[in-house]
């Protein structure tokens, strides 16, 4: 079952068209890497499911209810972490997680059991500072623990990683990892390897449309080998490869870069093997989501 | 309800730990000491300048001060209190949007219409709290050092200025939920209030006015009787519960 379906959903800012014609799939259990351009229309697509923002046309259903314009109720199946998280700076984590488990209508002890359950799994379980005084590494890892509180179907997370060093991106991923297990997560980004690190499937936004959708595996499988890269062990080889090959490209003194298909590939090793060039490494380029990123946004 | 009273918890909360709670209290408290000892001080400080004044021509004889001088005081300095008020809370709603807070607690299942609730009820109620304050403190002082009896209608008179501090608690709450930030919200709750009393110069429409409610003086001395407050007090209650009733629907379509 999928637990967000999108339809059509379309959204103009002015007579700037964000979104033409959106559809979106995200099944049960996935981690779902929402890919996409600074600016090509992730937040715009969370605020809508999240009805915080009025479409302009399209459907949107959470678990197989419509989500409506200012109201709320889709929500209840949802756990949202925006962006730049933003908290009442005056309480203490614990004392914002109960004012969320209270608005959620979660009752006393559930919600301390769970807020402790889930401050430890953030880290902030010996914090007892306001939130004031947090980082902004700590505010995303108290953003996670609010939108996991009511053990949400769908844990929506706008780009959780961007403003973060390698350190805290590593544990807001370990942390999403973890989620999985608990609930569905879908997390737009345009930092490419946190998706190859977590995502089981991945969505690419662009021009307004999803521009390409699957799991990783299928995704990376609709590219082709990118090319070859020649290393040989002395330059005067390099030099007579590119002499007679132009299309090699040079990205170090004695490594070359092919472009192209099979056909040329066995050409030039067959000049390799005709000419006694002594070649030290030859490497098949693995597509990447980068290239293909790429490749759809061209 | 559960979601509500959690939002209004937060909301006292947040005027506590932001000392916003105290800053009020400390006003209102002042003020009410205030009035009472202006009236005190006045003979005093008359016989002080009389020599001053006598140069210019004009004779100080005894000035006789009473519980009457000190209400007039209170209503004369209450006005003060209210601006402070809208002052300190005109960005009670425009932070939240600026900030993003409300995002989070939305998306967590509080609808919209709790939000100006439960602000509508804190505004309310620090209102009446302070008000009651200040009114208590300098009943108290009045009783102690003069009568309270001399002065007529005086209970009735403080509701009446309560009523319009009431309806302009409304004003803000419908402007904070039309506009974006609280320059804007104090302008047009301002605005509004002068709107109203330009129209109560027009003498048909005085007795309809809600800023008539503010000039209680000849309610006081007995000169008029409160049946002359009633269209503005049916006005006043009636535009405060539609600036209300009107948030809801403007919150609920306001992007976030």
């Amino acid at each position: 079952m999928d637990v967000l379906a999108i339809r059509n959903l379309k959204k103009n800012f002015g007579s700037k068209k964000v979104l033409c014609g959106l559809d979106l799939s995200v099944p049960e259990h996935s981690i779902f890497g929402f890919i996409g351009k600074n600016g090509a229309g992730k937040t715009t697509t969370m605020k809508a499911i999240l009805g915080l923002l009025k479409s302009d046309g399209g459907k949107i259903y959470i678990m197989g209810e419509k989500v409506h314009f200012g109201k709320t109720s889709t929500n209840r199946h949802i756990g949202y972490l925006p962006d730049v998280p933003e908290f009442y700076s005056y309480m203490t984590s614990l004392e914002y997680l109960t004012l969320c488990g209270e608005v959620c209508g979660m009752d006393k002890a559930g919600i301390m059991t769970r807020s402790k359950e889930l401050l430890e799994l953030v880290g902030l379980g010996q914090e007892g500072r306001r939130i004031k005084g947090f980082s902004r590494g700590m505010k995303q890892r108290l953003g996670i623990a609010q939108a996991l509180l009511n053990r949400p179907k769908l844990l929506i997370c706008d780009e959780p990683t961007s403003a973060l060093d390698p350190a805290g991106r590593k544990e807001i991923l370990d942390i999403l990892l973890a989620a999985k297990e608990q609930t569905t997560v879908l997390f737009s980004t345009h930092i490419l390897s946190d998706v190859e690190r977590i995502c089981t499937e991945a969505a690419f936004l662009h021009d307004g449309k999803i521009a390409m959708q699957g799991s990783i595996t299928e995704l990376r499988n609709k590219q082709s080998s990118d090319g070859f890269i020649i290393e040989t062990e002395q330059k005067w080889a390099a030099d007579t490869l590119i002499k007679t090959f132009g299309d090699l490209q040079r990205t170090e003194q004695n490594t070359l870069v092919f472009h192209g298909g099979e056909d040329r590939f066995f050409s030039i090793m067959q000049y390799v093997v005709e000419n006694r060039i002594p070649i030290q490494i030859i490497e098949r380029i693995e597509p990447t989501l980068e290239s293909l990123f790429l490749e759809v946004i061209k | 309800m559960k979601p509500l009273l959690a939002f209004m918890k937060k909301e006292y909360l947040e005027a506590a730990r932001t000392g916003k709670l105290l800053i009020l209290i400390l006003l209102f408290v002042l003020f009410g000491i205030m009035n009472p000892a202006v009236a005190k001080l006045t003979p005093w400080m008359m016989e002080m300048l009389s020599d001053t004044i006598a140069e210019s021509g004009l004779i100080v004889t005894n000035i006789q001060v009473d519980a009457m001088s000190s209400w007039t005081q209170f209503f004369k300095n209450i006005p003060m209190a209210l601006i402070a008020f809208v002052l300190i809370f005109s960005d009670l709603f425009t932070k939240e949007y600026k900030s993003g807070t409300l995002l989070l607690v939305l998306t967590k299942g509080l609808s919209r219409y709790e939000v100006v609730f439960a602000k509508t009820l804190l505004l309310l109620s620090l209102w009446t709290f302070c008000y009651g304050i200040c009114f208590a403190i300098t009943y108290g002082y009045n009783a102690y050092f003069w009568d309270n009896g001399i002065v007529n209608n005086l209970f009735s008179s403080a509701a009446i200025w309560w009523l319009f501090g009431i309806w302009v608690i409304c004003l803000i709450v419908l402007f904070s939920s039309l506009l974006q930030n609280n320059t804007g919200v104090s302008l047009c709750t301002g605005g509004t209030v002068l709107l109203a009393y330009l129209l109560s110069l027009i003498p048909k429409v005085k007795v309809y006015s809600p800023t008539i409610l503010m000039d209680t003086n000849s309610l006081l001395i007995g000169a008029e009787s409160v049946d002359a407050y009633i269209k503005a007090v049916i006005i006043a209650a009636i535009s405060g519960v539609i600036c209300i009733a009107g948030s809801v629907p403007v919150m609920n379509k306001k992007q976030l």
